[in-house]
């Protein structure tokens, strides 16, 4: 290959969980260059690029830097061969200072005193070279999220990283704090470093990238060398452009009238950061909305605030023209609005609570269960019997631990019984997610139903083939604001584009 | 009530506010390492009590005040250690860990101060510190007195806090605390051993518990009983978190404490109205009021009580 | 069913090697002090079993401490370290008795308002704790200690003044009117009609986390997320759970002042706290776990007592010997599985 190349990775495979989450992948980055790894979630970026870091292993394989074979067994020995990674959730002390941060990870000159000051002072300095505009003795929890990435990308330079890896870093920085992060990637390209940009945004790629790679569902698909002969289109066919096998039946019914009305929901998210703006949507009995867009665009702060979990700073929220903003979670249960929860461990599940009490964790107040103020345990039973036939839950029996099943069962758990609960209005955040193919076409299989008698469904979903698949309409959030509504049958690179952040052409 | 407010009084008071803030304080600067690096050691009242009766056995047996100082600052890094085991180790909930701790000290006091000493009419004494005037500054009226005419030990606690500014401030070791409290992941990626730190931090906090319980037998009450700590480990405990695990702020907080305990005893010994027990609940009603305030202020480490297990995504 | 009685058994027969090696170890401290092992287990034993009067006063100590434990139980199910029923007890004995000896009204009309004033007292004191953890965030654990101390400087404060026996020096409050005391059961032994009230308790306990209320104490305890998310009120339901937990402690407390002590007096709430937590956690929060352990503990409290009476071993080594099987019993890791919960503040994601 190139012998310009400072990185090589070769035929590298990764295996989870009989998964292969890197197929016999390639890659190669130029010196000074900008390259862009584009895909969609699980598409297997991050993986490989853990795996240049240091974190993960590969199963087959090479990598090479700078020509000589490398076997980076940890991310010591990756920042000691200078790769430096920023992640999605940055490794940041918050109440330290940056120049604290940056001295964990290295011995101090001074012995068991910190050499506060040296550290401070060339910081600083690099970050003038950069232009970076941080001051090393602020303290992290005052940075904004932008400020916190540049520590962290100041913190790779300075522990002498020649090669960068940056993991999706503008998704968490607003369109002007985006242009000033591009001003600094330049400047690292001037000065000789090798970047690898992780992304899922067109228009990075296009703004900024030398040349990209494009993996789908572990695979190198595609590499180009960013010039004018490359659009967006090319990029979002290689990204998701597979036919999309519509499997399922058409629609039995048409949709009613709307049942759940959201207008206007504004909310930050827990770091203070706007997570949703204005945002509006109807759902109508008997439909599929699906929600398009890649993670982290607001999804789960909406889904929290139609379930009761998250109140709304403004808006309102109706179902059958009823006013029901901010009530608590038990009046939206009450109201028979059931929530398949995107995080299924922490909130869907009881895990060490066996799997029949898992099925009622929603009933345990007066209702079909309890008779005279006690759970009759006979009902219960009976309940599990019925959920497991239905939705073939692999276990042995009700009394086993919620945490003993796999991913794929405890998902059909929490499907069982919030389907059970006669939902008007059914919220499904990621519900195929982390499952493997029959469970996902099973899990799909039952939404479809739902709908089909009549339940008011939002579907949130990363994944574009479940939304295509299931939809009736699909809308698209970006950046917490809705981008458009398509109907079903829509192109997917339509789709795609929103999902992207470019904006919608009038259509109609 | 009013004939007794007079400067003596006051002196008195002051003076004794700096003395009983040395057993609430020392311990407390312990447990600012060991809660800054994210364990909640309520097992501190039992290692006080640990280093309570191994340092009065120590001075009585060798009749040096100094080495029974030191034998009890040894027995409460021993008996930290069992709760390091439990938290760290074996990951276990810090709370009950700490309770279990409390219950065996309360035991294994009692056993050994039976086993060394018999039983006795009379509980065993020793000769204490005496008070160390410091020269100079000792002759100043009434500050002189409230504050250099203390024996040793007080002023080496109160000394402690500088230092132990310092070293959390100043030193790697500080750092690496800070860091393994707030984000042990974090800390773990930069190559920190995150247990080594937290044992380390609880070993520090069982010297300065075992120390405080000395200091109560062997330089305040002169001898050994089985209610000796009466809570102050809580109470220390409490004053670090009202301090936000600062060392200047918990110095202020402990003299806090001790001024209500030291306005307690003089009120009793001047026989005014309020009974002697109603005025003895002060210390726990303050420790009440001041979780009630610093509670829902206070910023704690964001690791706090929580485990850390490094685990494959 | 057989896989849980399997656990139940393998968790059992660890419970029991926990208190085996811990009897062990005692009996190393009681070589230590001179005195053969065998001997002073066989004191123990003899101190607890060998007459029919000491057999009821096993039974006699049973009562307190197993209705101690049972509340303590229900708080901790929720993992709300309720360390305080000590003190509720107290509080509940100095409100029985105040009702019993000041408020002058008809004795069975009397005996009604003692109970309710004890319970009452009882839950309130923890309700306090509660309170101020859901609206402050205040470390329970260390509030109900501090509570502890507090009810005791007042029970000591009442004893020593305003409800001193007038006719002597000793740090106690009159009896009780005599027609106030439960009855005895078998001639001149202690035991007392209490022990219906205990078996009621016990029959009741065995329903409890079958019921409604329950289950959702037991589902916080698993985790606020999932709670909240099943729609349950979590504030509320932790003030429920300590206020059920001191009633019980409260129960505890009336039935010692008209079963045994006859009024209050200094010390009433002996070790009573300490050892209920101990018996929960050994119980592992299981009714009948729990019953087991209160039996064991009755055993050894008792025949302890008999040991330090007839040999020279001192009763700090059933003391030590119940710090050694709390310390075994955690480190068997029986709460790592339940994630700890950061009771100041709920953490989110």
């Amino acid at each position: 290959m190139d012998d310009q190349c400072v990185v090589e990775m070769r035929g590298i495979t990764k295996i989870f969980n009989g998964v292969k989450a890197n197929d016999n992948v390639d890659f190669f980055l130029k010196k000074r260059s900008i390259h862009g790894l584009l895909g969609e979630n699980g598409a297997g970026k991050t993986t490989l690029m853990n795996i240049l870091y240091g974190l993960y292993q590969q199963e087959e394989g090479e990598i090479f830097i700078n020509g000589k074979k490398e076997d980076i067994s940890s991310p010591l020995k990756a920042i000691s061969i200078g790769i430096g990674m920023v992640h999605q959730h940055f490794m940041l002390a918050r109440p330290l200072t940056v120049t604290e941060n940056v001295m964990l990870g290295k011995k101090s000159r001074r012995g068991i005193l910190l050499d506060t000051n040296q550290t401070s002072n060339e910081l600083k300095a690099l970050s003038d070279k950069y232009q970076m505009d941080i001051d090393p003795n602020s303290k992290i929890w005052q940075l904004s999220v932008g400020e916190q990435q540049r520590v962290e990308i100041l913190t790779a330079i300075y522990m002498g990283a020649e090669i960068l890896i940056l993991d999706e870093p503008t998704a968490v920085l607003t369109p002007q704090e985006t242009e000033s992060f591009f001003e600094t990637l330049r400047q690292m390209r001037q000065d000789g470093k090798s970047i690898i940009l992780i992304t899922h945004k067109l228009e990075e790629i296009i703004s900024i990238v030398d040349e990209v790679t494009v993996l789908r569902d572990g695979k190198m698909v595609g590499r180009r060398t960013m010039d004018a002969s490359v659009t967006k289109d090319d990029l979002c066919r290689m990204m998701v452009g597979r036919n999309v096998l519509f499997d399922f039946p058409p629609a039995e019914t048409e949709p009613g009238e709307i049942k759940f009305s959201i207008r206007n929901i504004s909310v930050k998210n827990d770091k203070g950061v706007q997570a949703l703006q204005n945002f509006s949507l109807d759902i109508r009995r008997g439909e599929i909305v699906g929600l398009a867009g890649v993670d982290g665009n607001g999804q789960k702060e909406l889904c929290e605030i139609l379930t009761g979990l998250r109140p709304a700073e403004s808006g309102t929220l109706q179902l059958d023209g009823k006013d029901v903003t901010n009530r608590t979670p038990n009046y939206y249960i009450k109201q028979h609005i059931s929530h398949i929860p995107e995080d299924r461990q922490t909130i869907g599940l009881a895990l060490n609570w066996n799997l029949k009490n898992n099925l009622i964790i929603k009933q345990l107040g007066k209702g079909p269960f309890t008779r005279k103020g006690f759970i009759e345990e006979k009902l219960v039973d009976q309940n599990w019997e019925k959920a497991r036939d239905a939705y073939q839950i692999k276990a042995i029996d009700g009394n086993e631990l919620a945490r003993s099943l796999s991913g794929g069962n405890q998902q059909k758990l929490i499907l069982a019984r919030e389907l059970s609960l006669d939902p008007h209005v059914l919220v499904a955040n990621q519900p195929t997610r982390g499952l493997d193919v029959r469970a996902s076409e099973y899990v799909r299989g039952q939404i479809l139903k739902a709908r089909n008698s009549g339940t008011a469904v939002l579907l949130v979903s990363a994944d574009l083939e479940e939304i295509l698949q299931l939809s009736d309409r699909i809308a698209v959030i970006y950046d917490g604001q809705l981008m458009g509504i398509l109907p079903r049958g829509a192109d997917p690179m339509d789709i795609g584009a929103l999902m992207m952040g470019k904006k919608q052409e009038v259509h109609d | 009530m009013g004939s007794i407010l007079n400067i003596t009084f006051f002196v008195s008071l002051f003076a004794g506010m700096i003395r009983l803030a040395t057993p609430i304080l020392l311990p407390a600067l312990g447990q600012i390492y060991t809660q800054r690096a994210g364990i909640l050691n309520l097992g501190v009242e039992g290692t006080m009590l640990m280093g309570a009766i191994c340092g009065f056995i120590g001075a009585c047996v060798t009749q040096n005040l100094w080495f029974g100082f030191l034998c009890g600052i040894l027995a409460g890094m021993i008996y930290s250690l069992i709760m390091a085991w439990l938290s760290i180790t074996m990951r276990a909930n810090q709370v009950i860990a700490g309770i279990g701790m409390n219950i065996l000290a309360s035991g294994l006091a009692s056993f050994i101060y039976r086993l060394v000493f018999g039983i006795r009419a009379l509980p065993a004494k020793i000769t204490s510190f005496q008070s160390l005037k410091i020269p100079v500054l000792g002759d100043i009226p009434y500050i002189g007195t409230i504050f250099f005419q203390h024996n040793i030990l007080v002023y080496l606690t109160f000394i402690l806090v500088p230092i132990t500014w310092f070293i959390l401030e100043r030193t790697t070791y500080g750092l690496k605390i800070k860091a393994v409290g707030e984000n042990p992941r974090a800390a773990d990626s930069k190559g920190i051993d995150v247990a080594r730190i937290r044992y380390s931090a609880v070993l520090v906090g069982g010297a300065y518990a075992g120390a405080g319980g000395a200091f109560m037998t062997i330089a305040y009450l002169n001898t050994f009983t089985e209610k000796v700590i009466g809570g102050f480990g809580y109470i220390a405990v409490s004053v670090v978190i009202f301090a936000s695990f600062q060392p200047v702020r918990a110095m202020f907080g402990a003299m806090l404490f001790g001024l209500a305990s030291a306005l307690q005893l003089r009120l009793q010994a001047h026989g005014v109205g309020i009974p002697s027990q109603l005025l003895l609940m002060l210390p726990y009603l303050m420790t009440i009021i001041a979780l009630v305030i610093a509670s829902g202020k206070a910023v704690f480490p964001s690791a706090y009580t929580i485990p850390y297990s490094r685990m494959e995504r | 069913m057989n896989e849980k009685t399997r656990k139940t058994a393998i968790n059992a027969f660890g419970t029991i090697c926990m208190i085996l090696i811990a009897l062990i170890l005692g009996g190393i401290l009681v070589y230590l002090t001179g005195n053969s092992p065998f001997e002073a287990y066989g004191a123990m034993l003899r101190g607890a079993f060998s007459s029919p009067q000491r057999i009821s006063e096993l039974f006699v100590k049973l009562i307190p401490i197993l209705l101690m434990a049972f509340g303590v139980s229900i708080a901790y199910k929720a993992q709300l370290w309720n360390i305080g029923a000590e003190g509720q007890f107290i509080m509940s004995s100095i409100a029985a008795t105040a009702v019993a000896l000041y408020i002058n009204i008809p004795i069975p009309v009397r005996f009604i308002l003692s109970f309710i004033a004890s319970l009452a007292a009882g839950a309130l004191y923890a309700g306090l704790a509660g309170y101020l953890r859901n609206r402050f965030g205040a470390n329970e654990v260390i509030t109900t200690m501090m509570l502890n101390s507090i009810a005791s400087y007042f029970l000591m404060y009442l004893v020593n003044g305003p409800m001193q026996d007038p006719t002597t020096d000793l740090s106690q409050s009159p009896l009780v009117p005599e027609s106030m005391f439960f009855a005895r059961l078998i001639g001149n032994y202690r035991l007392h009609i209490g022990i219906f009230i205990l078996l009621a308790v016990t029959i009741m306990m065995c329903f409890f986390w079958k019921s409604s209320v329950g289950y959702r104490i037991n589902l916080i305890g698993q985790g606020e997320m999932v709670a909240t998310y099943a729609g349950i009120n979590v504030k509320q339901t932790v003030m429920t759970t300590m206020m059920i937990s001191g009633a019980f402690a409260g129960l505890a407390g009336w039935i010692e002042t008209f079963g045994i002590q006859h009024r209050i007096l200094d010390g009433i709430a002996a070790d009573y706290g300490n050892i209920s937590t101990i018996i929960a956690l050994l119980g592992s929060l299981n009714v009948y776990g729990i019953i087991a352990s209160a039996c064991f503990f009755s055993v050894l409290l008792c025949g302890g007592a008999s040991m330090q009476r007839m040999t020279e071993v001192p009763y700090s080594v059933v003391n030590v010997i119940q710090g050694l099987i709390i310390i075994l019993v955690i480190a068997r890791n029986m709460f790592a599985d339940r994630l700890p919960q950061v009771s100041h503040k709920e953490k989110k994601g």
